[in-house]
Order: C-alpha cells, then sequence, then structure tokens
C-alpha cells in the first residue's frame, strides 16, 4: 500500500534531485533504464483484441471493439481507428471519477498520434466498400494501476492489441454487408511498429521513463514517438524547457531505445504468420 | 451501424448427453480464481476470474468525502462503483455509465453495506470501484463476491463476507450458476447473495417464470453454491497471509 498525496514533500523531492545529479535513481535504475515490463496479448474474450501491459507498478488492459459505418467524405476509402483512455479511480487515489479529464485525453491522444502518423494502421484495408462502408476500430485502454508513465505502456499495449487483432472479414454483396468467415489479423492491418519514449526532466537533468514520485517531482515530460528511423510525434508537458541540443539528443536516442525495446519485448511475435 | 456478426442464441441449451453448453452439471460452478491485494495503490483489492468473467475490485477508504455535502454526521458511507469496459461485451459498450450500471450499483451497495460498522466512521467515505474487464453473465454477482473479498482486504471491519451467486432455469430445468447465454436465453434469472453473519439474503432480484416450488427449491440450491463460493473466498483471504508468514520465516524482508 502505498500513501500518494497529489503533492510531493520537498524531502523527497530534493533528494530524488540530489539522486539523480549523481546519476541514480531512487529505485536503482540507470537514468536511460526502463522499468520492467511484461506483455501478454488476447487476454479478454469478449474483445477482437487485447493486450495487458505492465511497466513496474503501472498496469493496464487494453481491448480492441469494431464497427462498420460511412467513411469520412474526404477519405472515401479508408477505415477509422480511434483511441480511448480511462484511468479508471480504482487504479489510483490522484484519479476521480466522471468525464475524462486532461490527463487521459493526452494518453489517448499521444498514443494516437504517434501511430496515426507512423503508416502503422493500414485503414485502406479497412475499407469493405468505398464511400458506403468501412471499419471504424475502438482501441480502448483501461488503466488498472497507477505508477508512472502511462504513456509508454499505452503505447506498447495499444500496438499488442492491434496486432493480436481478429476482426471478421465483410465484403459488399447487394449493398449490403456480408461476412465471409474469414478474419482480418495484425499481419493485414497493421505494418510499422511505432514506439512512444518518455523523459522527464527535472532541472536539466534528463531521465527516461519516468516512476510516479519521480513524475510528480519533475518540471516537465518529453515523449516522442519513433518507427525504426523516423520521428511521428512529440509532445511536450509540463512547464519544463529542452534546448534544442537536448531535443537532438533526445530524438537520436529514442530511436535506439524504441528499437532496443521493440527488440527486447519481441512485439512481432503477437503477429500472426 | 450494424455489426456483421449477429450475436444469436442457439435453440437448445442442453446438449445431447445432458449437460449444458460449456460442458457443466446442472449445479456445477464455473472454474473461479480469485486473489486479493492485486493493486498496490488501492487500500484493498481483489481480482476474480469466474468462467470468463474478468473482474477487478478496488476499496479506498475511509477516506474524506467528495462531494461535502454527502458526508454523514453519525456514519460512514459506502459508495460502489460498478463499471464495465467498452470492449467487455458482444456490442461495445458506450463508456460513459449507463442506467444498468447504476442500478447494479446500488443494488451491489445496498447488498454489502449490512456487514459494514458504518457508524464508527462518522463522516467519511468507503469507496468500492468493481470493473468487469470481460463479461460472460452474472456480473453481478461476481462483483458482490469480489468487492466483499477487497473491503476484507482493506482490513475493513465486517461481520462476515459476502457471496453471491446466479440461480437460474434453462429449458424447465433448475440450474445453478448462469453464463452469459444462458441469461439471455434462459427462462429464468435469480442472482442471490448471502451475509454470512447471520445467513440471510442480501441481494436478491429475479426476472423469468418460476413457480412456488421451483423458486423454493432454487433457494436451497443456492445455498449449497454459496457454501462453495464462501469456502474459496476464505482461502483466498487465508492464503495471503500464509504466503506472508511463509516468506518472514524465509528471512526474507516482508513488503
Amino acid at each position: 500500500m502505498m500513501n500518494i498525496k497529489r503533492v510531493i514533500s520537498t524531502i523527497e523531492k530534493n533528494y530524488i534531485l540530489s539522486n539523480l545529479k549523481k546519476g541514480e535513481r531512487i529505485d536503482g535504475r540507470d537514468l536511460w533504464e526502463y522499468r520492467d515490463w511484461t506483455v501478454k496479448n488476447d487476454v479478454i474474450a469478449s474483445a477482437e483484441g487485447s493486450a495487458e501491459v505492465t511497466l513496474g507498478e503501472t498496469k493496464m488492459i487494453t481491448g480492441l471493439k469494431y464497427d462498420v459505418g460511412t467513411p469520412f467524405p474526404d477519405l472515401p476509402s479508408e477505415g477509422v481507428c480511434t483511441f480511448m483512455a480511462e484511468l479508471l479511480p480504482l487504479a489510483s487515489p490522484l484519479f476521480e471519477r466522471g468525464p475524462p479529464g486532461d490527463q487521459s485525453i493526452e494518453l489517448a491522444r499521444v498514443v494516437d498520434r504517434g501511430i496515426r502518423h507512423a503508416d502503422c494502421v493500414q485503414t485502406k484495408k479497412l475499407c469493405i466498400k468505398e464511400n458506403e462502408a468501412v471499419y471504424i476500430l475502438f482501441v480502448d485502454i483501461y488503466v488498472i494501476n497507477y505508477s508512472g508513465n502511462l504513456i509508454d505502456a499505452g503505447g506498447v499495449s495499444a500496438l499488442t492489441t492491434l496486432l493480436s487483432s481478429h476482426i471478421p472479414e465483410g465484403k459488399w454483396v447487394d449493398g449490403k454487408v456480408e461476412w465471409t468467415g474469414k478474419y482480418l489479423t495484425g499481419k493485414t492491418i497493421v505494418n510499422e511498429l511505432p514506439m512512444v519514449i518518455t523523459y522527464g526532466k527535472i532541472g536539466d537533468i534528463i531521465f527516461l521513463d519516468p516512476s510516479l514520485p519521480e513524475e510528480l517531482a519533475c518540471d516537465g515530460k518529453i515523449s516522442i514517438s519513433v518507427t525504426e528511423n523516423k520521428i511521428t510525434s512529440i509532445q511536450k508537458s509540463g512547464y519544463a524547457t529542452f534546448s534544442i541540443e537536448e531535443i537532438e539528443m533526445l530524438s537520436k536516442k529514442s530511436m535506439e531505445i524504441g528499437n532496443m525495446v521493440k527488440k527486447e519485448l519481441n512485439l512481432e511475435q503477437y503477429r500472426p504468420k | 451501424m450494424p455489426l456483421i456478426i449477429k450475436d444469436e442464441y442457439p435453440e437448445k441449451l442442453f446438449r445431447e448427453d445432458g449437460k449444458r453448453l460449456d460442458g457443466r452439471d446442472k449445479h456445477e460452478l464455473r472454474p473461479i480464481k480469485m486473489e486479493v491485494g492485486v493493486l498496490e495503490n488501492a487500500d484493498g483489492s481483489a481480482y476474480l476470474e469466474w468462467g470468463n468473467n474478468k473482474i477487478y475490485a478496488a476499496v479506498y477508504g475511509p477516506r474524506e468525502v467528495h462531494p461535502h455535502h454527502l458526508a454523514k454526521p453519525d456514519r460512514g458511507i459506502l459508495r460502489v462503483f460498478y463499471r464495465m469496459s467498452t470492449f467487455s461485451v458482444f456490442e461495445r459498450k458506450r463508456p460513459a455509465p449507463g442506467r444498468r450500471e447504476k442500478e447494479i450499483s446500488m443494488v451491489i451497495k445496498d447488498c454489502l453495506k449490512p456487514v459494514l460498522f458504518l457508524e464508527l466512521y462518522p463522516g467519511t467515505s468507503f469507496e468500492v470501484f468493481i470493473n468487469v474487464m470481460d463479461a460472460d453473465g452474472g456480473t453481478r454477482c461476481a462483483c458482490t463476491t469480489v468487492a466483499a473479498l477487497a473491503l476484507a482486504d482493506a482490513g475493513i471491519p465486517m461481520r462476515s463476507l459476502v457471496s453471491a451467486v446466479a440461480m437460474g432455469k434453462i429449458d424447465g430445468e433448475l440450474i445453478t450458476d448462469l453464463s452469459g447465454i444462458e441469461d439471455k436465453a434462459g427462462e429464468a434469472d435469480l442472482p442471490c447473495a448471502m451475509t454470512w453473519f447471520n445467513e440471510e439474503m442480501s441481494l436478491l432480484q429475479f426476472d423469468g417464470s418460476m413457480d412456488l416450488k421451483e423458486f423454493s427449491e432454487s433457494l436451497v440450491l443456492a445455498k449449497d453454491a454459496l457454501t462453495k463460493i464462501h469456502e474459496i473466498q476464505l482461502e483466498t483471504l487465508k492464503k495471503k497471509y500464509i504466503e506472508i508468514q511463509e516468506e518472514s520465516k524465509g528471512g526474507e524482508n516482508v513488503k
């Protein structure tokens, strides 16, 4: 049981800072080290794709549901993929009930943008009939336990969910959708695997994967989404400022770390053969 | 917009060998797995897998009441929030809580209240958050069972545990522990919960049709099933302390 408050005590903040100055973290990690990851796919029988991801004590379950709808007029032959995040009040005393707040909208938006701009979801494959019927995918992230850095965990869980998806394949017959009995899977609808990597900043010290006390103590965070060799989205939050050199250094580091984590978690194993 | 595949019900709910569609006997429970202390941040928490149901429950309290006007000067208040995830059901559920979720929250709250000593905690609230991640029939009973476990895990004084099960009737036969499909296609659904300090029913709802004989027979059968569920709950709570005991014996530091 942890005693979490909205405000972190000055003494704890100073302790975190003095440790960081020595290049150490309060949980014994290196500045550029993630907490332990675990990834499980297909955990929800009712969903058409799902994943359970933990990063340290942070835990979330993501599920995919689909619907068939009419496409947007400007993109008549492309399906739609939407992301939602819910910070359940059971996950932390910091979370309250009610409509989604800033933090949950930011989580969903950052995960969405990282994936949207990376040639990840093949929206053209999600079209059943141009102008008439396309798939609408709902990727919903539920945070079960909050212990810092929801964005990175959210990125991996959304990706694993999409990779392990199995959506009934439909075809257009005489003005309506008929089910072929086959499934669209992560093999067809997912291409690139973008990773989102978050850094915290206190003073002029930058570190990877802020844990909850670090998140509460830090001046700001930056999340960088990368594919193998491209940046796909960046989000800076909090009141910290980053120099141009720092941003360049972090962009480069993000690709290294992204490729490393992708390999370590072996995300490709969740893609059906 | 229509979904491609329709949620269809079979005509018969018993197989030719007399067993139910999922291979159970008439009064056999689905496999149940419980765990307590699963969420670090909560004062008490529990996880339950009951067949295909997957449910998390967390308890926060006693703590300050928000909004403040709900606080009672002479006793604490219990608030229960039953919520389903969007992907827990066949057709995606809208994220905002609906009327069904609000009603079930209230029913579970009224069911759990008798076992708590709320008069000992004036001006505070106990909040129970229950989240159904995957649903397959009998979620209100499963949620009541797991909520009682989470309250016990939080160390809140209780008169006893509460266990719940859904009884029912399919193809003219009485059965125990309805699955999702049996609930939708069956003839009757009777969720009930027992508070063990007085062995009385604390949650009782009924939908469908049964004659008086069937009804009283159901209640007797329910008690057998509830006794089994209660055993599992007690085992789960004891297991946590046995584990702590063994850890400390081994000379390792207790968390």
